[in-house]
């Protein structure tokens, strides 16, 4: 009987991955900062989710990012790996050192402004929210 | 324009077993298809950097995979240690004592039930084993006084037999030499013994035959 090596199972170990995964609408990103085996597409199947960042500045012009730590340090303790963006976010979070894309992307911005973009960034204070909780 | 072609799917890397019908799939361009027109003569303009700027973005990549390297071996031993001090560790701690004190327990039980058993096999088979000896001690005395009786009848035999002493052998060689015996004899197939040497059949009558007696 001949088998085929592509009929063989294989169990190589797949390694899990710390990523954004984008939701929300168009044209209005959202992404859940969510553990993954690297194989699993975006949309996949999802082992846990550790945060979340709206790439969208809010009404005070903050871009919000949540992030558990303690679930965070658990897993990077299981060998997981980091993507870009969120190696990025934990060190401007102080959680692990700055990554150096900020610091690149600091130094270019100071040489020349950034290119225009379609959608302005709101400048100056909002007027305070009417809820106390937040 | 490739997501979307037809029922045949070709190259798909990354499908999704959970069927999403808001997205359309992404589909490369198939591999025989030629370049795009406006893509013939592109020739992109690398991006050059200038020594320094290249020296210190090494110099930050190093570090901070240095740092990384460092934080990730941290926190795995930081996990290692949780795992043996942390509140499930205890318990498990905890419960695996408690089921080796059962276990122990149990155990004991267990020996002193077939210690005891053991201590009446024993019992038993040393009062067979002493039984026994007695036993093999009263044949074996009964025996040496047979063996005894034995010797003694062999010896009063052997000292009953006519042996020829020195004072005898005159006398015996005079007795010999006067009664010579004649070892010589003859069977009938009817069953009767002619003895000596030169004796003939017809010389000795029917009436005096000897029947030879196979003793």
């Amino acid at each position: 009987m001949i088998i085929m090596a592509s009929a063989l199972p294989t169990f190589t170990k797949i390694g899990k991955v710390i990523r954004l995964n984008r939701h929300g609408c168009t044209n209005r990103p959202f992404y859940h900062i969510v553990v993954q085996k690297t194989k699993d597409n975006q949309d996949g199947p999802v082992i846990e989710q550790v945060g979340s960042f709206d790439a969208m500045p809010n009404n005070k012009n903050e871009k919000l990012v949540a992030l558990n730590f303690e679930r965070i340090q658990y897993w990077l303790s299981q060998g997981a790996k980091l993507s870009d963006p969120v190696a990025q976010l934990l060190g401007l979070s102080g959680f692990l050192p700055n990554h150096p894309r900020t610091i690149i992307q600091a130094w270019k911005n100071r040489r020349e402004p950034p290119r225009e973009r379609k959608i302005e960034a709101i400048k100056g204070i909002a007027p305070p929210l009417d809820n106390p909780k937040l | 324009m490739f997501g979307s072609s037809g029922s045949r799917v070709l190259n798909v890397i990354n499908i999704s077993y959970i069927q999403s019908r808001s997205k359309r799939v992404w589909v490369r361009k198939p591999l025989g298809s030629p370049m795009a027109k406006s893509k013939i003569f592109r020739i992109t303009p690398k991006p050059v950097l200038p020594e320094d700027e290249k020296a210190e973005i090494k110099r930050l990549f190093d570090n901070y995979k240095n740092s990384m390297k460092s934080i990730r071996h941290y926190f795995f031993e930081q996990s290692l240690k949780q795992a043996e001090s942390g509140e499930v560790a205890q318990m498990k701690h905890r419960l695996e004592d408690q089921e080796h004190e059962r276990l122990m327990e149990e155990n004991r039980l267990e020996n002193e039930k077939t210690a005891m058993l053991r201590e009446e096999r024993l019992k038993i088979q040393a009062e067979k084993t002493q039984q026994n000896v007695l036993a093999s001690l009263i044949k074996k005395e009964g025996e040496a006084k047979l063996h005894e009786i034995q010797i003694e009848d062999f010896l009063t035999k052997q000292m009953s037999t006519p042996f020829i002493q020195a004072e005898n052998i005159e006398k015996a060689i005079e007795d010999a030499l006067a009664n010579p015996v004649n070892f010589n004899f003859a069977l009938d197939l009817n069953g009767y013994v002619y003895r000596g040497k030169d004796t003939s059949i017809d010389t000795i009558p029917e009436e005096k035959r000897e029947r030879l007696n196979s003793n």
